[in-house]
């Protein structure tokens, strides 16, 4: 097989070297999956959400008790 | 220097950190296959010796580039002292590259060394990475 010229091997050589920067870039921000902050907040919202239910809950236990006594 | 760090990533020193020693990493893993071409180890029907060799001081020169980029970030921000390995690898593949670059410029009896160091600073890079960046990713 004849080699291609010595600028299409340059070229070619430096593009596999930024395909290969692109997709280690690729594969590590999938991994990190969602990191904006809207969905940060929203994942921070729903956890305040869940504590604030669990109090709701836990004080309407304590009230209906005392009304009991 | 913390502030400018924080500001430039936007909080997220870290990600961009893992990030670009990956990138590092695999281009690094990229410059053993250049080097094998450079050398004669490895022959491939569509690359020459003398473009390996080219292209392997290219590749190599943004990889010190973006490893100077990754050390800064490391030292200037999270320091020595909760470094570990980390810092000891990291360290070791700093000073690697820098006896890598004097042996390229001297040339000379010093450039029998080369593929010795070279292959050395692969193997750092990957100890490097998988203290931090590997670990962070689950993988170390």
């Amino acid at each position: 097989m004849r080699r291609p010229p010595q600028a299409v091997q340059v070229l070619g050589s430096v593009l596999v070297a930024l395909v290969i920067a692109a997709i280690a870039i690729a594969v590590v921000t999938a991994h990190f999956g969602p990191t904006s902050s809207a969905k940060l907040e929203a994942r921070e919202d729903a956890l305040k959400q869940r504590e604030d239910l669990i109090e709701e809950r836990e004080k309407a236990r304590e009230d209906r008790l005392e009304e009991s006594r | 220097m913390e502030q400018l760090i924080e500001d430039l990533t936007r909080g997220n020193v870290t990600e961009v950190k893992v990030v670009l020693a990956s990138v590092v990493l695999a281009l690094a893993v990229y410059q053993l296959v250049l080097a094998g071409v450079a050398y004669g180890w490895l022959r491939l029907p569509f690359l020459e010796a003398a473009t390996a060799s080219w292209t392997h001081r290219a590749s190599g020169d943004a990889i010190v580039v973006l490893t100077i980029l990754v050390a800064t970030a490391c030292i200037a921000f999270y320091g020595f002292e909760e470094g570990g390995a980390h810092a000891v690898f990291g360290c070791a593949l700093l000073g690697t590259i820098a006896l890598k670059i004097v042996a390229v410029r001297a040339g000379g009896r010093l450039s029998r060394l080369l593929p010795l160091l070279g292959v050395s600073v692969l193997a750092l890079f990957g100890l490097t990475w998988l203290t931090s960046a590997g670990d962070f990713l689950g993988a170390g």
